[in-house]
């Protein structure tokens, strides 16, 4: 605090002894006079340029310092009013005739040339008042020693200015074109890491440079274009440049006095205010569901890309209200995050733009104030990640029930089946051989053991058919489907495909099985003469509908069979409809989701 | 008649290999997956190779694939596909891509040898063999429109040895009719199923199969 105090002490001192310095105290014998001036022959248009920006930018600095104490902001600008002070042609002017000799002067100059440099600091880390991006802080780091440089060497050289190219030595000429070179690529990629932070920033940050960029805008395609211009005429086409051209350099730091106020303007609208807080409580106090909640922090917080992570403790991740798993920005990067509660059992964790950065205080009360309704949206989102994984369960739990099917029917197929069949043969070559042997009594007998074998392999193939149908996995769902239909009592057509590609496994199984269901339901209860099967397939789901002409009647609620195609359908995200009316039949429509 | 057997079970293609030593076929090569019956099929000139339609790895139609594959490479040799359960769709896939030198039939077709053997023997000589169980399936099948009913019994009994593959010569005699009579009843049956004449009997196998399939 005592710090604070001492440099803003200090800046109204710097614009008071600035002031002074622009103002020539004249002493008469008789009587005294203020008369604005700088030194002998100075045009009034100088000193206004000497005096206006800095003061300007150190006053607006206060102000926003005073504003947003944590801020850098406030620094920066009082940064870059006092350097434009220093700078000034009257300040130096004064230093000489106050008696310091040149070494000083040119101390003065170099310190005085750093503005530039301190504002585009400024302009990367407003609002929030830190370089954020590690592009940013090597650049503006660098620039920190290249521009002095650029200013110094010229002095080194002995010369006044840019000006005056005809009376220096050929050795300045190439340090001159240097250092006009230096200032203009200074200019280009200031002006382009500006451009760039505006175009990376989010909305919220955009929203409080705007006003920077309106009023820093001019003074930048002024400088830019004016630099170029004499960089032109100077050292590729050799002209030196007339009075217009030097007066039009002097006042271009006329355009930095609006700057300030832009900065002003900036820093209040990237503020945030309690009102908006306060906002947001009232709109608690009415009720705000888990869904309204992000968007209520983003419309207080000013940031539309605001995102509210709820932390689930069974997982030990964050997730978004989906139950979805949300990876938290690290730090350093565009975004920002606090995270809410006890670091060990967190509550939720807000991410918004990291211009939101010096708001922490702001964003803590806001934090505070949706706290319960954080905490019951958190339940919300762990019930629907626990309701997710049950539904993963069950999804995992038919796959299992269906591959324990499959696994049934192909030790059925490669055992017991392979084994009788092994068997048939055997006893056909028994009674070959009884047969050579003339024994027809024995030949009959192994007969009757083969007619029974037979029908005995007849019904375990309908067993193992009825496990687990095996034209479904070699040929697919339409020819299994046909393949039903073939076996099936009363006339079913089949009308529609399924498309060229094959359904995922899971949902090829389920949909058999509704259709083997409910084709046996129909011929068991329906009474109908015929049926029909629909098939159809859409962009993102695929339906079957099979229909009878029966008497109707067939009730969901009513015997586990279509329960159970209910749950085997829902368990692949899909959805079972039974409508039976007393005319008209039944038809079961099931549509899954495939891609 | 030369014959290549292929199945994973050893106990198997022993028994199917005895059965067909024992009605006078010479059993060349013996194989228990689809690459070793590749290489026999490139290896001995066999008439005809027998197959189970699961093989390995996967157990699903490994079989059926080698069979295709073998009917495109070796036009001149038969395939005849065993199942454990016989499909109409297996069926007209295999002999839609060539009806002849084409059979499909059930594994326990080994109940009665002498309707195998007779299979076997058709299929290696160019002909086809549809599995009557197949054929059952089909002609016995519900159809809003049955055309199916308006053929006497007779004529049932004739499309279904039709639609099994057998010849004109082994149909008569089954049935103890004469050849003149038996095409008199081929001639109904195609006009009241609107069916046209096909030539040749396994192409007759193909068309009479797709229409009870389709219609």
């Amino acid at each position: 605090m005592v710090q604070r105090r001492a440099i803003q002490g200090g800046a109204v001192a710097l614009v008071t002894l600035a002031s002074i310095a622009e103002v020539n105290v004249t002493l008469y014998s008789d009587h005294i006079t203020w008369q604005l001036t700088g030194p002998a022959g100075w045009p009034w248009y100088l000193a206004l340029v000497d005096i206006l920006p800095g003061s300007a930018f150190i006053l607006a600095g206060l102000v926003a310092w005073s504003l947003r104490p944590r801020n850098r902001v406030g620094l920066l600008m009082i940064g870059v009013g006092a350097g434009l002070l220093i700078g000034s042609h009257a300040f130096e002017w004064r230093l000489a005739a106050v008696g310091f000799g040149p070494v000083v002067l040119d101390v003065v100059g170099i310190v005085g040339s750093l503005w530039p440099v301190v504002l585009l600091h400024l302009l990367l880390a407003f609002p929030g008042g830190l370089l954020v991006s590690r592009l940013d802080r090597v650049l503006v780091r660098l620039f920190y020693v290249v521009v002095p440089l650029a200013a110094l060497l010229p002095l080194v050289f002995g010369s006044p200015g840019l000006g005056d190219v005809s009376q220096y030595l050929p050795v300045f000429d190439v340090v001159a074109r240097a250092a006009g070179f230096t200032y203009l690529a200074f200019l280009a990629i200031g002006s382009g890491l500006v451009i760039r932070r505006w175009f990376l920033g989010g909305r919220a940050r955009r929203r409080s440079m705007s006003p920077l960029l309106w009023a820093m805008g001019p003074y930048a395609v002024f400088l830019l274009l004016l630099y170029a211009a004499l960089v032109l005429r100077a050292l590729i086409w050799h002209v030196s440049s007339g009075d217009f051209w030097l007066v039009l350099l002097d006042v271009s730091p006329l355009f930095l006095a609006g700057v300030p106020a832009g900065f002003l303007i900036g820093l209040l609208r990237s503020g945030l205010d309690m009102s908006s807080v306060g906002d947001l409580v009232v709109k608690l106090s009415g009720g705000l569901a888990p869904e309204q909640l992000q968007p209520a922090l983003a419309h207080a917080l000013h940031d539309p890309s605001l995102e509210v992570a709820y932390w689930l403790p069974a997982q030990e991740w964050f997730a978004d209200l989906e139950g979805r798993r949300i990876e938290l920005p690290t730090p350093d990067s565009e975004k920002a995050v606090s995270v809410l509660g006890d670091p060990a059992g967190p509550v939720a964790a807000l991410v918004y733009d990291s211009s939101l950065v010096h708001e922490g205080q702001l964003v803590d009360t806001a934090a505070a104030a949706v706290r319960m309704a954080l905490e019951n949206a958190r339940l919300q989102v762990q019930l629907r990640a626990q309701l997710d994984e049950v539904r993963q369960s069950r999804a995992r739990l038919v796959e299992a029930a269906d591959s324990e099917r499959q696994r049934v029917e192909r030790d059925l197929h490669d055992g017991a089946q392979q084994q009788l069949v092994t068997l048939l043969l055997s006893l056909q070559a028994t009674k070959t051989e009884a047969m050579r042997h003339s024994d027809p009594e024995t030949a009959r007998l192994v007969d009757a053991n083969i007619a029974e074998l037979k029908k005995a392999l007849d019904e375990l193939r309908e067993l193992a058919r009825g496990i687990h149908p095996t034209i479904l996995t070699q040929a697919g769902l339409v020819p299994a489907i046909r393949s039903l239909t073939e076996r099936c009592p009363i006339p079913v057509e089949v009308k529609g495909d399924l498309g060229d590609a094959r359904l995922a496994p899971p949902l090829e199984t389920a949909l058999y099985f509704v259709v083997a269901e409910a084709i046996t339901n129909a011929v068991k209860h329906s009474k109908g003469r015929r049926m029909c099967v629909s098939l159809g397939r859409g962009a993102s789901l695929a339906a079957i509908d099979i229909s009878d002409d029966g008497v109707g009647g067939a009730d969901l609620s009513l015997g586990s069979g279509l329960r159970g195609l209910t749950d085997r359908v829902a368990a692949v995200g899909g959805r079972l409809e039974v409508k039976s009316g007393q005319p008209g039949g039944t038809t079961i429509h099931a549509e899954v989701p495939c891609e | 008649m030369r014959v290549i057997v292929a199945d994973d079970s050893v106990l198997f293609r022993e028994g199917l290999a005895r059965v067909l030593e024992g009605a006078g076929f010479e059993v060349v090569g013996q194989a228990s997956n689809t690459e070793e019956l590749d290489r026999l099929v490139a290896e001995e000139t066999a008439s005809l190779v027998i197959l189970d339609i699961r093989m390995p790895p996967t157990q699903t139609d490994e079989g059926l694939v080698a069979a295709k594959r073998i009917r495109r490479q070796h036009p001149e040799m038969g395939v005849l596909l065993l199942s454990q359960y016989v499909e109409s769709h297996h069926a007209l896939d295999l002999l839609g891509q060539s009806p002849d030198h084409v059979g499909y039939l059930l594994k326990d077709r080994f109940a009665d040898l002498g309707e195998f053997i007779d299979a076997v023997r058709r299929v290696g000589n160019g002909g086809s063999a549809v599995d009557p169980r197949v054929v059952a399936q089909l002609l016995g099948r519900k159809r809003s429109h049955d055309l199916i009913e308006d053929l006497t019994d007779r004529e049932k009994s004739v499309l279904a040895l039709m639609a099994e593959g057998r010849s004109n010569d082994a149909i008569a005699s089954g049935l103890k009719i004469s050849p003149k009579t038996l095409e008199a009843h081929i001639g109904t049956i195609y006009s009241k199923l609107g069916l046209e004449p096909a030539g040749g009997d396994h192409r007759r196998v193909l068309a009479v199969l797709n229409y009870l399939r389709s219609s």
